[in-house]
């Protein structure tokens, strides 16, 4: 019995990775012809990628180089930046609801805490063209801002979860005993409250960013020509064929968000042990 | 209540309460109003009433100039049937792992979570694009086919295509909530049931089932939810087979410009999910009430 759950088990976690390392190894692949025939290693595709590479369009070789690293560098950037914005928004507003829902008494406050949930449990595809109908109702050119405004819908809700869970694990005897003491609001909350809060913001803000820098569905109906953010970009280039430049690409999401997260639940595994 | 905290509370909630207000409540208001106008003939709405958009759907036609044809119906409950296989598949999947997880020591229980977690983390595309590699004829399961002298199964573009890849994006949101109720069991009971002769398929059925039943019903609504309207699975690894309710509303939206019909299309997929999440949360109340 338990050495059948095992073999399950192992099974289960190489169909979760296999696909993974299946893209790694064929974005080494140096076969022109056909990427998923093993041929030989190269890191042509990477120099491709990045437009250092020999550009040789030669079509009885059938080597085709991405020709579009501009537009790749340009989605990259259209990410980082709509993702440091979301999530500094996100943070902040996220964990002031947080705070209000958890820490005061108030009519309504169980209807605010399960409002917060929506945004989240709203299929991606019923929020995205809400927003695209609403935009173009008021008149709104689609752009980095209305990639902005639509993710933080979500997002919010997303840090509002996590700060909360957070919060009500929190002692609230800590901060009674400080206001006894004869600290002022500002100061409980700066020095009793905050340093206790601060891993949950810290991975409420992390899961935003991640969260940012991956979604596909909203942005894809709120992002206009100019505005193509990296998964947008992917997208488009998977749906016109495969090709051995998108591996490429892949790999280094796949290396990029592995660290992130890596990094992200090691910070919160050394929090909980303190 | 203090003026003071009154005022506090005040600012705390005005942000999210303003933002969601405009950008959450009103492109929901908005497409249920669109959802109920005329499409205008050249994309756009004119402000009258039109049954035919959800007519188209449901079979309320005027039965002189519109015929009804089962076609959205039928793409309706083929999403809502793959919604429920990936639930059933993913639940299928997880269980197991849960009960060899929950059973390891500490150290090793960390490190098996992370890894469950971790694939989630690496971009949607990416892992749908894998699943396109692999499934194609000329890919690696196909050349495993092949050198076996079997003829390669045409998985890629179908119904089963789609299942998998949500199965496979969905997995670590049935995995927490299902592993979290299987940590919880308590074992005590387990062994109580066989000391007092109950076969293990009794065990199963009497004690472990509905001791994990919150974690069941949680992992599958949150897996049920995004399934049923999504739309990047069957375009990327669907063929005319695996067109789902999404794929519907994506095209009336960016290729036939009819968006009331889109509009009313949303609506349903609304529909669905609130019926699911209201459901589950009175049940989920009432089992709590009861305990």
């Amino acid at each position: 019995m338990r050495l059948s759950l095992g073999l399950f088990s192992l099974l289960f976690f190489a169909f979760l990775y296999a696909p993974l390392v299946v893209i790694i190894v064929y974005s080494f692949n140096s076969n022109p012809v056909n990427m998923l025939v093993w041929d030989g290693f190269t890191l042509d595709w990477y120099k491709g990628l990045f437009g250092i590479g020999e550009r040789y369009l030669d079509p009885n070789q059938r080597v085709i180089y991405l020709e579009s690293t501009p537009q790749l560098i340009a989605a990259l950037k259209n990410s980082l930046t709509v993702a440091a914005v979301t999530t500094s928004f996100s943070t902040v507003v996220g964990t002031a609801t947080a705070l209000a829902v958890a820490r005061s008494r108030f009519r309504g406050r169980g209807f605010c805490g399960g409002a917060m949930f929506l945004p989240m449990m709203m299929p991606d595809i019923v929020l995205g063209i809400g927003l695209l109908v609403f935009f173009s109702t008021i008149g709104m050119q689609l752009s980095l801002v209305t990639i902005i405004i639509g993710q933080c819908t979500f997002l919010t809700s997303y840090v509002f979860i996590v700060v909360q869970a957070r919060l009500a694990g929190l002692d609230p005897r800590l901060e009674e005993a400080s206001a006894d003491l004869g600290a002022s609001e500002w100061v409980t909350f700066r020095k009793v409250t905050l340093p206790q809060l601060a891993p949950g913001i810290l991975g409420g803000g992390l899961l935003a960013f991640i969260i940012s820098m991956d979604d596909l569905v909203i942005t894809y109906f709120i992002s206009g020509a100019g505005s193509q953010t990296l998964p947008i970009f992917v997208f488009s280039m998977v749906r016109r064929g495969v090709k051995p430049e998108i591996s490429a690409i892949a790999t280094l999401i796949i290396l990029a968000s592995v660290i992130v997260a890596a990094t992200g639940l090691w910070l919160r595994a050394r929090g909980e042990r303190r | 209540m203090s003026p003071r905290e009154r005022a506090r509370i005040v600012v705390l909630l005005a942000p999210a309460t303003l933002f969601l207000g405009v950008f959450f409540l009103g492109p929901l208001v908005i497409i249920a109003v669109y959802s109920l106008l005329t499409p205008g003939l050249y994309g756009g709405v004119e402000w009258t009433f039109y049954h035919w958009n959800f007519g188209r759907i449901f079979g309320w036609a005027d039965g002189i100039m519109e015929v009804f044809q089962p076609v959205y119906l039928r793409i309706l409950l083929r999403s809502l049937s793959f919604g429920l296989l990936t639930v059933l598949v993913c639940l299928t999947l997880c269980y197991p792992v849960a009960f060899w997880i929950a059973r390891l020591p500490q150290r090793w229980r960390m490190l098996f979570l992370f890894l469950i977690t971790l694939p989630f983390f690496a971009s949607l595309i990416v892992r749908l694009y894998a699943w396109l590699l692999i499934l194609k004829p000329s890919g690696p399961l196909g050349m495993a086919f092949t050198a076996l002298g079997m003829e390669p199964p045409e998985l890629l573009y179908s119904p089963a295509a789609v299942i998998l890849g949500m199965v496979y994006i969905f997995i670590p949101f049935m995995f927490l909530p299902l592993f979290a109720a299987v940590d919880n069991l308590d074992r005590a009971l387990v062994e109580a049931s066989a000391d007092l002769g109950a076969t293990p398929f009794q065990t199963f059925r009497k004690i472990i089932v509905p001791q994990t039943l919150p974690g069941i019903a949680g992992g599958s609504v949150i897996v049920f939810i995004p399934a049923v309207g999504n739309f990047i699975v069957p375009d990327i690894l669907g063929g005319a087979n695996g067109l789902m309710i999404g794929n519907l509303v994506e095209q009336q939206f960016l290729s036939s410009r009819n968006w009331p019909f889109g509009s009313a299309l949303a609506m349903v997929i609304m529909g669905v999910v609130l019926v699911v999440l209201v459901t589950f949360t009175s049940r989920a109340a009432k089992a709590g009430a009861v305990r």
